[in-house]
């Protein structure tokens, strides 16, 4: 038997997990759960820890012996920063941006073809922690790859470069841009609409394994527990990844999870079901997919989602007859105090459509559509984007969707965004919806590395099926 | 005589079927037979728009475009296609045309100079011999991109235009 701790640092909570691993498999036997210290995380670390255990912080470092395993992981501020250089937008610069998400990362700025003199003042405004720099197939396009690299080599910024481009020039690249530090990995797409992200999503997540480390404490636990933290998002990523292998009813699924800051989609279904009267356009996209929205989340972010998520917020509020002064007022409020919770019937209320409007958006975002067409040869369909028609169940993680008991707040904005503009979004078709009650999706996430069965067995059987 | 021999040095061309047509048979008879005649084959299938074809083209770095259309709406599905790619940059790409352009009995000769006002350099009717098309195809990739075989002829073209 083995005892398994897992622990989460998060913007604003920092939260544990104590788990038993025995042969009938792993277990959950406590949580708990403290606001993160901000400028040592080290303090709140060791609150959880003293917590989970029982014990002083002394005792609980001592009783950490051979049958003991630490795990962590830390959000980074909802993900390290990446700036995503592309050549054409729908086709280097989409699939840059994807890798970007799927590595845990958020996408602080997107430039296409020819970086020009205000696109590399802005990104040495916005200090991404990595640059994803892409463009051309092998053997395609070298003018704009290498135009860009000696723009990027005058320009000011000190973070690392993962080359993902037109291997051609791959070595020229790196000549060029000797001054920085440039990572070479595989072309993001080699031919045209043949997906390649798996290498740069790889050296993303190296980067930030070292990176994230850095400052505040964290490298004081790596030399304690001779572990590194993950970041969250992609231990959530390789929890998504890892279930339906361990879990056979379990092929096609998708969970969202709504925060303070950001609200993340992942997806791990066929994303193009190929038939004679549905053609597919732009990139087929890979099956396991997150999206991060840096401007939907219900506090931080609260402002930028009033603004963005205004037309289905404004019917939401018509329908339920709330004012929308009532509704500015509240995100005034939330948005000086993270911390507040609803206290009138009416701020329940509120909340609920903010979570529903974080759900609409990104659902929005992350799924794709079809468009309908009419040829000699009859109608068909143009689909671009992911299909997400297959996917049985819908989990809701995060603070807000852990807490909720009822499917409405998740079904409620998927049906409403059945068709959108002229398009028909391929959302799931009757799904079951489920709740991440214990919120253990990123603590089990740090586990999928070692455990991958145990944590995607427990991942499942931890959900609550929602009426 | 193939002009490319060896990978890295073959010609990159762009095939697909231009609008809301769902020809494929012919389509992949083209990639099958462009590849076979030594080139680097980017097959967009049917249905492919203008941007779709322009976009390839620029992350791969062709050097022609060979747009098919069969339904007969050809004439307005590739309105303003060289424009677009003047806009885009891709100044001197060779465009190509064909299939069953226009619907009707229009005599083949007002077709071609139809098409080749909207600035495709050469059109071909349904029954052309693809064989003399890839002849053609090489001698106006090399007449406008150099050969690709000799990289210093290359040099010395680009050298000539620069000077015009």
């Amino acid at each position: 038997m083995k005892t398994i701790i897992s622990i989460d640092i998060g913007s604003t909570w920092t939260k544990g997990g104590l788990f038993v691993l025995s042969p009938s498999g792993l277990k959950l036997k406590s949580k708990y759960s403290t606001p993160t210290t901000q400028n040592n995380l080290i303090q709140g670390f060791n609150e959880v820890l003293k917590g989970l255990t029982g014990q002083d912080i002394n005792g609980a470092l001592a009783g950490l012996n051979d049958s003991t395993e630490v795990f962590f992981s830390s959000s980074a501020k909802g993900g390290l920063k990446i700036a995503a250089i592309g050549l054409v937008p729908d086709l280097t610069l989409q699939l840059a941006r994807l890798a970007a998400m799927s590595a845990g990362g958020k996408v602080v700025g997107s430039f296409a073809f020819t970086l020009t003199r205000q696109d590399v003042e802005a990104l040495e405004r916005l200090q991404p922690d990595i640059i994803l720099f892409s463009g051309g197939t092998d053997g395609g396009n070298t003018r704009y790859v290498l135009d860009n690299a000696r723009r990027l080599a005058s320009s000011g910024f000190s973070c690392p470069v993962v080359y993902a481009g037109n291997r051609a020039v791959a070595d020229e690249v790196a000549e060029i841009l000797k001054n920085k530090e440039v990572i070479l990995t595989e072309n993001l797409m080699p031919e045209v609409g043949q997906v390649n992200i798996e290498p740069a999503r790889e050296k993303i997540r190296e980067i930030f394994l070292k990176r994230i480390v850095q400052g505040r404490g964290l490298s004081e636990l790596v030399e304690i527990f001779g572990a590194q933290p993950r970041p969250t998002p992609l231990a959530v990523f390789e929890l998504i990844q890892a279930i339906p292998r361990f879990n056979p009813d379990w092929s096609d699924l998708a969970a969202i999870d709504i925060g303070g800051a950001t609200t993340d989609f992942y997806s791990n279904t066929e994303s193009y079901l190929e038939t004679d009267s549905v053609i597919l356009k732009g990139i087929r996209e890979p099956r396991v997919k997150r999206t991060v929205e840096g401007d939907l989340g219900m506090r931080v972010s609260a402002c930028s989602l009033l603004e963005a998520g205004k037309p289905y917020l404004e019917a939401r509020l018509i329908s339920l007859g709330l004012a929308l002064e009532a509704m500015e007022r509240f995100v005034q409020k939330i948005s000086v105090d993270n911390d507040y919770l609803p206290e009138t019937e009416e701020e329940v209320w509120l909340d609920r459509i903010l979570a529903e409007t974080c759900v609409y958006y990104s659902a929005l975002r992350h799924a794709g559509g079809w468009r309908e067409t009419y040829t000699p040869q009859g109608k068909v369909y143009i689909q671009t984007g992911k299909d997400l028609r297959a996917v049985k169940a819908v989990v809701g993680s995060g603070g807000f969707l852990s807490a909720e008991n009822s499917a409405e707040v998740l079904r409620l904005p998927l049906e409403r965004l059945a068709f959108y503009g002229d398009e028909r979004k391929l959302l799931p078709e009757k799904p079951s919806f489920f709740r991440d009650k214990d919120y253990l999706f990123p603590l089990l996430g740090n586990l999928v590395e070692k455990y991958p069965q145990e944590a995607a067995i427990l991942a499942v059987a931890s959900l609550e099926k929602l009426g | 005589m193939k002009a490319c021999e060896s990978k890295d040095e073959k010609h990159t061309i762009i095939l697909g079927v231009i609008g809301s047509d769902c020809h494929s048979v012919g389509n992949k008879i083209l990639e099958l037979f462009f590849t076979a005649e030594g080139f680097k084959v980017v097959n967009l299938g049917v249905m492919v728009s203008q941007q779709e074809f322009v976009d390839a083209a620029i992350e791969t770095n062709a050097k022609a475009i060979l747009v098919s259309s069969l339904y007969g709406h050809g004439e307005i599905d590739c309105q303003g296609f060289r424009d677009l790619c003047l806009e885009k940059g891709l100044d001197p790409i060779v465009l190509y045309v064909g299939g069953n352009l226009v619907v009707g009995k229009t005599p083949f000769a007002v077709v071609e100079e139809k098409f080749r006002k909207m600035g495709f350099d050469r059109v071909f009717a349904p029954d052309v011999d693809l064989k003399k098309v890839a002849e053609l195809l090489r001698q106006d990739i090399e007449e406008k991109f150099g050969s690709v075989r000799k990289p210093e002829t290359v040099e010395k073209n680009q050298e000539k235009k620069s000077n015009k």
